[in-house]
Parts: structure tokens; C-alpha cells; sequence
């Protein structure tokens, strides 16, 4: 009997671990990201969020909430601002993207987006937390950016309009040279 | 009956400490907790000193003094982690945290949870690579990242941090220390080892790189020469030896293609005009003609 209740006791003292770590319930790690290279008004921006349930339950209603993007700054091109999960399972990640148009230059601070969650279904008091931040970035003028990468069309029309006149002169008088004093002979049958 | 659930205890004895020993293993793959503090910082030592005999008792009693707010000094600068914090860390980029590959980005995410009642401030982020065999060695200090964020309380934040370990690095182990430091409303300072283990850095794995692809080229360059050459010896070993030489033939003049253009008119018509000579011809009235040809001029 008493070895039975001594190995009773090993077992449940080796099992503890395991069950604490069970009860640690859902953790989600939020990062936000801007794609893009260059943030340029007018012109469409990608915000990328990534969701990871690093806890060892599910995280339920899952909500992430964007306002650090104000309208009279940034159009919404396509994607929700406020994106809700049924559930999130442990040891996943959900991926949610956002493009906007910026309509303003200048410089802006991109700050934390909002996330809340409910880390078991019993449970209905909510965990309130916030995403990594990108920080401060240059919106360039439309103009700026175009007069740096733009194929410069009308520009280049423009100049080979302008070199027309010094190749096409030159061209036309030999030509003309050529025609008077290079007549081709009759062939012989 | 009993024997049968004995023998059923003691395997389950075997078994339940393995079992746990690898869903640890399995869980603390991609995340590591790290609330201890950092490899090398020996635990608070006490030392016996001798105190002269010659010292007077008042003497004594200052030097204890003395000694007792060096160590307050030491326990100051030492800094522990709050007990309110709880930090956690993600290895987003590469997925294995204990193999970074050299020369590339590594990307991680640090969540932070305050669980107490005061205001947290995220103050920095500092990463460095460490000889592994002596943590007090620095070997690569990465960019500290200021935050500056305010966690009130129950609340979470999450903190991404980048860096990219030394070229120089490869195929060896280094002790990876990431550090948080934060502080409460009243001025007390905390840090936080979120990550302090050995790691090793990795030679990334590229398909192709600029090095061997010019090293292909330069072997097929090389295998090209050496065919255009073989062929050059194989023709000329052939000409000499395999073929017979063969005798001129001659053709003579053909007057099928000759220009008259550059000829005047005149002479063209006294050409056209002039009988056709027969073979039969001398040479004598061949000399006859042309001396009369020339007196008639």
C-alpha cells in the first residue's frame, strides 16, 4: 500500500509541470508592418498585421482595432480597420492587411494598433493589448517621387523632338547628294 | 492483480518524466521564456574577512559600516526583473531561434504584460552576441532600440526588434543575451533577460550565389576551349595525313565575264565591227595585220 501511494505521488509530481503549463491559457504577440518602400501621397500604402497565439490555449474573440489611421490623413483603398477572429488555435498566427492611400506629405507617426481577446470561453473579462509600432515615416509628394522614378514620357518626346532638327538636316543633305550622284546603271541582259 | 498494476506504476514512473521532458523541448522551440538572470552573474558571495587584531573596536565597526553600503551600492546596480512584468519572446524570422543564419535579418517579437497596479515604461531593447564560454565577453553589440512606451496595467504590448549577425560569424556558438529595460511610476529601474541561451550562427542557404555562378561559367568557357582546340587538331592531323594532295588543273583565260564599260564607244564599235580571226591564223599575218593596223592610224 505504500508503494502504491508513493508512486501516486511521483507520478501526480511529474505530471505538475505539464498541467501548470496548460493553465497558462491563450498569448497573442501582435506585430504591425508597413510593406511598402516608399510611402508615397496618393498612392497606395500596405499595413500587414500578424497575429501569434504563443499561449498554450485558444485565444477567443479575437479583436484587432486600427484608429491610429485619421480620415482627413489616410483613405481607405481596401480592408477592414476593425477585424474580428472567432478563435485563434495556440501555436498559430493569423494574418489581416490594410491598404490605404495617404493624402497628405509629410511626416507621420505610425503608431500601435488595439487588440483584445478573451483567453478561455468561460471566462468574460477581456485582455486588452497592442501591436508593435513602425514608427515615423516620410510620406514623399507625388510630385517628388515622380520626378525621381516616373519613365519621364513627355520628357524624353520632348528632347528627341529637340535633337531632330541637328540629325535630320545633316541626314537630308546627304541623302540628297547621294541621289544625284549615285544613280544605279541599267543592267545588261 | 496487484503485481499487474505494479508493474503498470513503475512503468508509468519510466515514462511520465521522459514525457515531460519532451513536450518541454517541443513547447520551448520557438518561444523562450528567460526570466532568470544572465549566465554569469554569480549569485551574491559571501566573503569572511579577517579583521586585524590591532584595529580598534569603533575602527571595527566603521569598516563594517563601510562594507555594508558597498554591498547596498552592488545590490542597487544589480538589476532584477519586476515581479509584476512578464515577458515573452517570438522568433518570427528564422523560425528555429537556436540556429540564425549569418548575414541575415533575424526578426523577433517581445510581448510584455504588465500584471501589477502601477504603469510600466518600456524604456530599451539591447541584443548582443556573446562568447559563450565567458558572457562578460562582448564579440557583436546590436543597435539598442528605444521604445519609450507607457503599459498601463493589465494591459499587453508587443515590441519588434531586428539585427543581423556578422558575415564574420559563421559556424560557430555564441551566447545570444536580449535584454529589456523598464521602469515603474516611482523611478525604480528593471531589467529583463527575455532570451539568454547559446546559439549557433549558420551559413545561409542560398541556391546560387554570384561566386559559383562565375565558377560555372569559367568551367564551361574552359571545356569550350578545350573542344575548339581538339577540333583544330583533329582537322589539321586530317589534312596532313588522311588526304591526298591534289594537282592543279589549269582553266586558262574565260572571256565569258570580261567588263567592257570602262572602254570608250569608239573602240567597243571598231571591236564589234571587226572580223571574227580563225584559229588558223600565223603569227606572221598575226605581226602583218597589226603593222597595218598601226599605219592606218
Amino acid at each position: 500500500m505504500k508503494h502504491w501511494l508513493a508512486s501516486l505521488i511521483l507520478a501526480f509530481v511529474c505530471a505538475l509541470p505539464s498541467l501548470g503549463e496548460e493553465e497558462s491559457g491563450a498569448r497573442l504577440l501582435v506585430s504591425k508592418n508597413i510593406l511598402n518602400q516608399y510611402l508615397v501621397e496618393g498612392r497606395d500604402l500596405t499595413v500587414e498585421y500578424k497575429i501569434f497565439n504563443v499561449g498554450s490555449r485558444v485565444a477567443f474573440d479575437v479583436v484587432l482595432n486600427e484608429n491610429s489611421f485619421p480620415e482627413a490623413s489616410f483613405g481607405v483603398v481596401s480592408g477592414n480597420l476593425k477585424v474580428t477572429w472567432e478563435r485563434i488555435a495556440p501555436n498559430s498566427n493569423v494574418t489581416h492587411a490594410i491598404i490605404l492611400k495617404p493624402l497628405k506629405p509629410g511626416y507621420y507617426n505610425f503608431t500601435a494598433a488595439e487588440v483584445s481577446y478573451v483567453t478561455s470561453e468561460e471566462s468574460s473579462e477581456r485582455t486588452i493589448g497592442y501591436t508593435s509600432f513602425p514608427g515615423e515615416g516620410g510620406i514623399v509628394p507625388q510630385r517628388d517621387f515622380d520626378r525621381r522614378f516616373s519613365p519621364h514620357v513627355l520628357d524624353w518626346l520632348v528632347f528627341a523632338f529637340m535633337t531632330l532638327p541637328s540629325l535630320g538636316i545633316p541626314f537630308l543633305l546627304w541623302y540628297s547628294s547621294k541621289s544625284k550622284y549615285d544613280q544605279p546603271k541599267a543592267k545588261k541582259n | 492483480m496487484s503485481k499487474l498494476f505494479r508493474n503498470f506504476l513503475i512503468l508509468l514512473l519510466l515514462i511520465m518524466p521522459t514525457t515531460v521532458l519532451f513536450v518541454e523541448q517541443a513547447r520551448g522551440q520557438n518561444v523562450a521564456f528567460a526570466q532568470d538572470a544572465m549566465e554569469g552573474e554569480d549569485d551574491e558571495v559571501t566573503v569572511e574577512t579577517e579583521t586585524p587584531d590591532d584595529v580598534a573596536p569603533e575602527e571595527e565597526a566603521s569598516l563594517q559600516g563601510k562594507e555594508g553600503e558597498e554591498e547596498t551600492v552592488e545590490e542597487q546596480t544589480r538589476l532584477q526583473p519586476s515581479p509584476d512584468a512578464d515577458t515573452f519572446i517570438l522568433f518570427t524570422k528564422p523560425n528555429n531561434p537556436l540556429e540564425l543564419p549569418a548575414g541575415k535579418q533575424v526578426r523577433i517579437l517581445i510581448g510584455f504584460t504588465n500584471k501589477g497596479n502601477v504603469d510600466f515604461l518600456v524604456d530599451t531593447l539591447e541584443a548582443s552576441l556573446r562568447y559563450p564560454q565567458d558572457y562578460s565577453f562582448f564579440l557583436q553589440n546590436f543597435t539598442t532600440m528605444t521604445y519609450s512606451s507607457v503599459i498601463q496595467p493589465k494591459r499587453q504590448a508587443t515590441f519588434e526588434y531586428g539585427f543581423v549577425p556578422s558575415d564574420s560569424f559563421s559556424a560557430r556558438p555564441f551566447g545570444l543575451t536580449i535584454t529589456l529595460n523598464y521602469k515603474d511610476t516611482e523611478g525604480n529601474v528593471y531589467q529583463n533577460s527575455v532570451f539568454n541561451e547559446t546559439i549557433q550562427v549558420v551559413e545561409p542557404d542560398e541556391g546560387l550565389d554570384g561566386e559559383t555562378f562565375f565558377l560555372y561559367i569559367f568551367l564551361a568557357a574552359i571545356v569550350i576551349l578545350l573542344l575548339v582546340g581538339t577540333q583544330q587538331l583533329v582537322s589539321n592531323f586530317g589534312r596532313k595525313h588522311l588526304t591526298k594532295p591534289r594537282q592543279p588543273i589549269e582553266l586558262g583565260t574565260q572571256n565569258s565575264d570580261v567588263d567592257y564599260d570602262w572602254l570608250p564607244k569608239e573602240t567597243l564599235q571598231g571591236l564589234n565591227k571587226s572580223p571574227r580571226r580563225s584559229p588558223k591564223q600565223s603569227p606572221r599575218q598575226r605581226r602583218n595585220l597589226r603593222s597595218t593596223g598601226s599605219g592606218e592610224e
